[in-house]
């Protein structure tokens, strides 16, 4: 009985691979883009953002993207052929928030994850960021340890929490600029541990990218 | 060369002046304190928010409502502007609720833990303002029940206990709820006031299970009894709430604070109605003290402030009834609100 239920699953699962499987074949002519000509500079962009939530938390984040892989995907519509540009980009952040009206909200992170990011031949770019590698690090105000009868100060007091995120946004890239793009994000991230479960929290993103060859390479052009 | 050391006499001038100003701040302070310091107990991080007049080393823990609620929503009306001129109020964020923050598992939440994390409290004031600090504890609906668990455990530092509108007894809310609405409605159907309301009210207590708790019914009677102070306001049976806010929109993260709130209520809820009671052991609690409630709570209706009052194992005792007042007594009617408390420091300090 189990093993029959473990082959029709088995089945399920191969005609749905080769029908993903054909109808990318029938839809999609992979143009690979060569990129391993280029230097890591030229691979790797930079970002800074403003990352909160306006209200409450406000922080900056600071980030770098190396390219992994690109591919231009042409797919054939009305209109005529539409060119999109794929990239799946290696990436790590580092942040802060704070809470301006208290004390008792403030913390560093940093994470590491891929970024798929799809652009189009107008510069139109939408990506999703997942960021498996996470840690939240909060920073209390006077912090005062109790065991037992025994009161002492913590040095440095907080608390480390896993904080895996994820991240979905649009932007604008910027071709040939200085500063290479722009990009907003809502990010969703989970601080766990926290208390008896995990604290799920929101923030806002936005941001621009910069490349340090590029940025060379403008300046040896003025 | 003379004009070096000119300069340098005014440099070392001005740090002998900031060190003197500043050595001298720490006492100047305690007149008027604006701290914030972190009580870390078994696997939590609890804020205490510590304001107002230290001078005699005396501190009022507030003991806020929930499970789940905020110590700072506290900080509003007589209680900001009348009694922390009288002593130091400490607005406390329990564990899993507010800002506090921590790592423990379901089992690291419980009445007896929290009870215990508020003596932590008291131990890091005293280490902090040094040990002659004495205290006096207030608890407000769920603090109501917090405080008696704290004082069961150890009253020796409290110089008097403060119950406003605190439900002791969390077992016997669901068929007070009953009683209390089959009371109060009539009353007010009788006086014309919002009458569609109070019939609802007493439909509502009418098809509830009246022999066995149950969850559902017990939360739609909670919630009716909310929406009564609303109604009492309305028909100026009590004093609008004054809720000065100091702010508190910004100071917590809406968003953690409810994230919080439902899931510490989901753990303590579980029990809560079901078995605890403290009012047999009230009698064990011999420090002074004072119950507060408004006369129109339907929240914790009255009936409890009257068993308060009667186990309570103190020889100097008082209830007070606020008539315009309904479940938040200090928002209702600040001021004789902090006419009471602030007499009953003055006579017990």
């Amino acid at each position: 009985m189990c093993m029959k239920l473990k082959l029709r699953l088995l089945m399920l699962f191969f005609i749905v691979f080769i029908k993903i499987g054909s109808a990318q074949n029938l839809e999609i002519p992979e143009l690979p883009t060569s990129i391993t000509s280029l230097s890591f500079l030229e691979r790797t962009e930079f970002k800074v953002s403003y990352f909160g939530n306006i209200f409450w938390n406000n922080g900056l984040n600071f980030g770098a993207e190396y390219l992994l892989i690109e591919n231009e995907k042409v797919k054939n519509r009305k209109r005529g052929q539409r060119t999109n540009t794929h990239q799946f980009l290696l990436k790590g952040n580092l942040g802060f928030t704070t809470n301006f009206a208290a004390k008792t909200d403030t913390g560093v992170f940093t994470n590491y994850g891929v970024t798929w990011r799809r652009t189009n031949k107008k510069g139109k770019q939408f990506s999703i960021e997942l960021n498996p590698l996470g840690y939240y690090r909060s920073f209390l105000p006077e912090t005062y340890k109790v065991n037992g009868n025994n009161v002492e100060k913590v040095f440095l007091p907080g608390r480390g929490y896993y904080a895996p995120s994820i991240s979905v946004g649009i932007g604008k890239q910027r071709p040939g600029k200085k500063i290479t793009g722009r990009y907003f994000n809502i990010n969703f991230m989970l601080r766990t541990p926290y208390n008896a479960g995990s604290l799920p929290a929101f923030n806002f993103e936005y941001g621009y990218r910069f490349n340090f060859k590029k940025k060379r390479d403008a300046k040896s052009n003025e | 060369m003379q004009k070096a050391m000119n300069n340098y006499s005014k440099i070392i001038l001005l740090i002998i002046a900031l060190w003197t100003v500043f050595s001298c701040s720490k006492d100047e302070n305690l007149n008027n304190l604006d701290d914030t310091i972190y009580v870390r107990h078994k696997g939590a991080d609890m804020p205490a928010y510590i304001h107002g007049n230290a001078s005699e080393k005396i501190f009022l823990i507030i003991l806020h409502g929930g499970p789940g609620g905020i110590g700072l929503s506290y900080r509003t009306n007589t209680i900001k502007s009348d009694i922390e001129k009288v002593c130091a109020v400490v607005y406390f964020d329990q564990r899993g609720s507010g800002m506090s923050q921590g790592s423990y598992n379901k089992n690291g939440i419980s009445l007896d833990i929290m009870a215990e994390d508020v003596l932590a409290l008291t131990k890091v004031i005293k280490h902090k303002y040094g040990n002659d600090s004495r205290f006096f504890l207030m608890g407000h609906s769920w603090g109501g029940l917090l405080g008696p668990a704290t004082l069961l455990k150890d009253q020796s530092d409290f110089l008097g206990w403060i119950n406003v509108a605190g439900s002791h007894n969390p077992k016997g809310m669901y068929f007070e709820y009953i009683e209390n609405f089959k009371r109060v409605a009539p009353e007010q159907i009788d006086a014309e006031n919002s009458i569609d309301f109070w019939q609802g009210a007493l439909d509502l207590v009418n098809n509830v299970n009246p022999t066995q708790f149950n969850e559902d019914d017990g939360a739609k009677m909670n919630s009716k009894a909310h929406d009564a102070e609303e109604i009492f306001e309305n028909d100026n049976l009590n004093t609008k709430g004054n809720y000065d806010s100091d702010k508190i929109v910004f100071k917590y993260n809406l968003f953690t604070m409810y994230w919080n709130t439902l899931n510490t209520q989901n753990i303590l809820d579980n029990d809560l109605f079901r078995t605890v009671n403290y009012t047999d052991r009230l009698s064990e609690i011999t420090i002074p003290s004072l119950v507060l409630w408004g006369r129109n709570d339907m929240v914790v209706p009255i009936k409890f402030a009257q068993d308060a009052f009667n186990n309570l194992g103190s020889t100097s005792k008082k209830l007070v009834f606020l008539e315009n007042s309904g479940h938040s007594p200090m928002t209702n009617e600040g001021e004789l609100f902090a006419v009471e408390v602030i007499q009953f420091i003055n006579q017990n300090k």
